[in-house]
């Protein structure tokens, strides 16, 4: 059966579409709400990425790293202190790698 | 060190603005299967100008600023534009929401308003078959096209079964290609005809989870131009900011040395409804009858005073209520709809 190579480009331009339909089932947008939602971060950007999705977030408190870690799924964790821009504030992005996106990770994949 | 905020220069609630919902009629040209006030063609009920305007001024002085109208069909309430014009002689900005079907009178008010948004329901097919009528999505898209060739800052408010979720992509292009500068999604109210709808159409946790998550898509993916926004928030990112609540709540500890009645309405109630009977409610057109807060026939600042006195505590037990239910809470809440189901069970019998 032929596949189509999604690259993150196309990938990215589709994920709306990916996360619409209904053969990604309840359980894994569950689990992906569960995931992306983190206390306490505010999520400002949410896209495909080489891991899965990438989501920066901001906020004005220190991050609790043992939260963002506690998640499961964590491929990638960077945080960007804004210093003398703003003391208060923190860029935080989380790298989530998410199987079921690309169809690997059973449980109503996108199976394209 | 960050100045102390006073209530005014604080959000009420969370809502960026304080905000009076006007439903001046429920006479419409459509008669929609989800519509949560059932109104229709044979809805002859309308509120008189009269009384709209003998409140503005008092609306202003507690501390309200837009005037969000809708309906019924707002664009088929007879005295429409002198109302736009008295609440911006008042200070308010306007703002209203149609269908997008009088194509004259679009085009005649659009001009007065500081927005104006056109609703849909879904792609061409489930919107004509909800609103019963073959031409209503081209006709909305149309009147779309023609405010945002106009240069007209338009928005799309979306209202979504769950069937429509996996729709919402191609519909975002669409309206976006149209000229839309932004997206308002939300689950369909279960109020009004809607509760007569296939269970079907309501929304699980899951598909809650599955729009707020397509949004975000959404976001990345829609030109950075567009703005969309779901009315579902985390619940833990509410209760993080109950303290948009301090004004409505802080009137329940009070000792006596902050006497109610000297707070602006508009930082207790946000936004006010005003349907077309002429009743003021809190938060929604369907919120429980036994929370009522006047009439705008009678409305006076001495009448709103008692209320504040008296009348508030209901409001604040239910909203004080629904903040504590969200601590702990991991999903995502439509607030003001999660409000307003709580008043239908909180009040039974009292109403």
């Amino acid at each position: 059966m032929a596949t189509t190579q999604l690259t993150g480009k196309n990938l990215s331009q589709r994920l709306s579409k990916r996360l619409a339909n209904f053969k990604l089932n309840d359980d894994v947008i569950a689990k992906l709400a569960d995931r992306v939602l983190i206390d306490g971060l505010e999520i400002k950007k949410f896209d495909v990425c080489i891991y899965g999705i990438c989501i920066d977030y901001y906020t004005d408190r220190i991050p609790k790293l043992d939260g963002i870690f506690s998640k499961l799924d964590v491929a990638r964790l960077e945080v960007f202190p804004y210093g003398i821009i703003d003391w208060d504030r923190f860029h935080v992005r989380v790298s989530f790698t998410v199987d079921e996106l690309e169809g690997r990770g059973g449980g109503g994949g996108l199976g394209r | 060190m960050r100045a102390t905020l006073t209530h005014t220069e604080m959000r009420s609630g969370f809502l960026p603005d304080r905000i009076v919902h006007l439903h001046p009629t429920r006479l419409c040209n459509l008669a929609c299967l989800h519509c949560y006030s059932e109104s229709g063609p044979q809805q002859k009920t309308a509120i008189d100008l009269d009384p709209l305007q003998h409140a503005l001024p008092l609306l202003k002085a507690e501390g309200y600023n837009l005037i969000s109208i809708s309906g019924g069909e707002p664009l088929m309430y007879a005295p429409l534009l002198p109302l736009v014009d008295q609440a911006h002689a008042n200070g308010f900005r306007v703002t209203l929401i149609t269908n997008g079907l009088t194509t004259k009178r679009v085009d005649d008010v659009a001009s007065r308003l500081d927005g104006i948004a056109i609703s849909f329901d879904g792609p061409a097919a489930t919107h004509n078959r909800l609103r019963g009528r073959a031409d209503a999505f081209e006709r909305a898209s149309a009147a779309l096209a023609r405010l945002a060739d106009n240069g007209r800052p338009v928005a799309a408010a979306i209202s979504l079964t769950r069937e429509t979720i996996p729709d919402l992509p191609d519909l975002a292009d669409h309206l976006v290609g149209l000229g839309a500068k932004a997206l308002q999604v939300r689950p369909v109210a279960l109020a009004g005809r809607a509760r007569t709808m296939a269970d079907t159409s309501s929304f699980t946790s899951a598909d809650q989870a599955r729009l707020y998550l397509v949004v975000l898509a959404l976001q990345e993916e829609l030109t950075d131009q567009v703005q969309v926004h779901c009315d579902l928030a985390p619940a833990r990112r509410l209760w993080q900011q109950r303290e948009a609540y301090a004004a409505l709540l802080a009137t329940c500890d009070q000792q006596g040395t902050d006497d109610p009645a000297d707070r602006l309405l508009a930082d207790l109630v946000n936004p006010l409804v005003i349907t077309e009977t002429g009743t003021l409610k809190p938060i929604a057109y369907d919120f429980n009858s036994c929370f009522d807060i006047a009439s705008i026939e009678t409305l006076s600042r001495e009448q709103l005073a008692y209320y504040k006195q008296h009348n508030l505590l209901d409001l604040q037990a239910l909203i004080g209520g629904a903040l504590a239910r969200l601590q702990g809470n991991e999903g995502l809440v439509d607030w003001f709809d999660y409000c307003t189901r709580l008043s239908e069970e909180s009040s039974d019998g009292e109403s």
